[in-house]
């Protein structure tokens, strides 16, 4: 009798026992495994067998992703980082057991919530006001009309470019108080080139339109100023701690 | 993908479970077990898709100080800059291709080219498969900047010099 070697697994999140995976479902992988729970405790992992070679590619990002959100329907979630990997099931089930309290205190977080993103970036409608308001483009402006040449463009160039910047980040600001308000909690993104935020809030499912209705508003108030892009329902990737 | 179609008047995009815009969450979130062992992520960056998004570059600049000069205060109380560089001319109304109408704009293209390059390389995608499933997403920047190409000698096979 030879114990089989120890298969190492993906591990897709963390969710309560008693949450049942969709039939059919399958995993990571040029040739996605099928998806199981590895249950321990109050709690079960849901796993697949670990691909050999697996890299970040744009069908298994959204494998896991989709995963995610199908259990989310089902009861709540917590999601792991994209590419964990457990060197074998043992391995898993003691690491539910020993953070067993912390996990379900998460679960109870999230339960019956979504995670909604928002991004927003500068627009560059409305460059008129910028030229009235900013004293250092209007200034430079001048100059570069004055005395027009590359360097003179560049720099007027790059003036408006922080100018839109700056005022964008100020629309992103009163947005997000304004959002942090109606959510349960709100959580920073990792910053992202090109963006003034990066916020995700987390709400009651029942909330979300009304939220996107409040985000609707504030895009139109906002408009000549930022752009802002509402992304989800998500998992709860940015709640997955038990308190914020 | 159910993505959204970017247009002008959109202030709002609303995208369900859309992978791109929510890369860095997939990525960089979510709960992680020290214990565990973590997929390299070599070659992954959190990335720019969209060519409106505001690049920190010398063509971007002297794009916006053209605009700049552009700009009537006594009267034009409304225009984008891709209106003040010239309207929707060759561009068929598209942000990139009206983009390309103005100044730099060849750099302009090969940007936009190049954004599609970017994202992927950013997935990992091997050469020999999904070749569907990226094009959709890796093919739409492109065929924006179409319309202009034809004033370009070199063609739809130019080699994007970003990176």
């Amino acid at each position: 009798m030879t114990a089989p070697a120890p298969r190492k697994v993906y591990v897709y999140g963390v969710v309560r026992a008693s949450h049942t995976v969709p039939p059919g479902r399958t995993g990571v992988g040029e040739r996605p495994a099928p998806v199981r729970t590895l249950r321990a405790g109050a709690l079960a992992a849901v796993i697949s067998d670990a691909p050999a070679r697996l890299r970040a590619k744009r069908r298994d990002l959204l494998a896991h992703q989709d995963l995610a959100l199908a259990l989310g329907r089902d009861g709540p979630v917590l999601p792991m980082r994209f590419g964990m990997v457990a060197p074998d099931e043992e391995s898993v089930r003691r690491q539910l057991l020993c953070t067993q309290n912390d996990c379900l205190a998460a679960l109870e977080r999230v339960d019956g919530r979504v995670e909604m993103n928002l991004k927003a970036l500068p627009t560059e409608a409305d460059l008129g006001s910028l030229v009235r308001e900013d004293p250092e483009v209007s200034r430079l402006r001048t100059a570069a009309r004055r005395a027009p040449g590359y360097e003179a463009s560049v720099r007027l160039g790059e003036a408006v470019a922080h100018g839109l910047k700056r005022r964008a980040a100020a629309a992103a600001a009163t947005v997000l108080a304004e959002l942090s308000d109606v959510a349960d909690a709100t959580a920073h993104g990792p910053e992202v080139e090109g963006y003034v935020l990066n916020a995700s809030f987390l709400l009651d499912r029942r909330e979300r339109r009304r939220f996107e209705g409040a985000v609707e508003r504030l895009a139109a108030a906002h408009r000549d100023r930022a752009e802002l892009r509402l992304t989800g329902p998500l998992p709860c990737y940015s709640f997955t701690e038990g308190r914020s | 993908m159910p993505a959204g179609t970017y247009t002008e008047e959109v202030v709002c995009i609303q995208r369900t479970g859309t992978l791109y815009d929510c890369l860095e969450l997939i990525l960089d979130r979510g709960m992680v077990i020290d214990v565990f062992i973590r997929v390299s992520l070599v070659g992954i960056e959190i990335l720019k898709i969209d060519a409106r998004i505001v690049v920190a570059s010398v063509d971007t600049y002297l794009r916006f100080a053209e605009a700049c000069n552009r700009v009537d205060l006594e009267f034009d109380r409304s225009k984008t800059v891709p209106e003040l560089l010239g309207g929707v001319a060759g561009g068929g109304g598209s942000p990139a291709g009206r983009m390309a109408t103005g100044l730099g704009k060849k750099k302009a293209k090969k940007a936009v080219a190049g954004v599609g390059e970017k994202v992927k390389r950013a997935v990992g995608a091997d050469e020999e498969e999904e070749e569907g499933e990226r094009e959709e997403r890796a093919s739409r920047p492109r065929r924006r900047t179409a319309p202009t190409r034809r004033r370009s000698a070199s063609g739809p096979s130019e080699p994007s010099e970003e990176d």
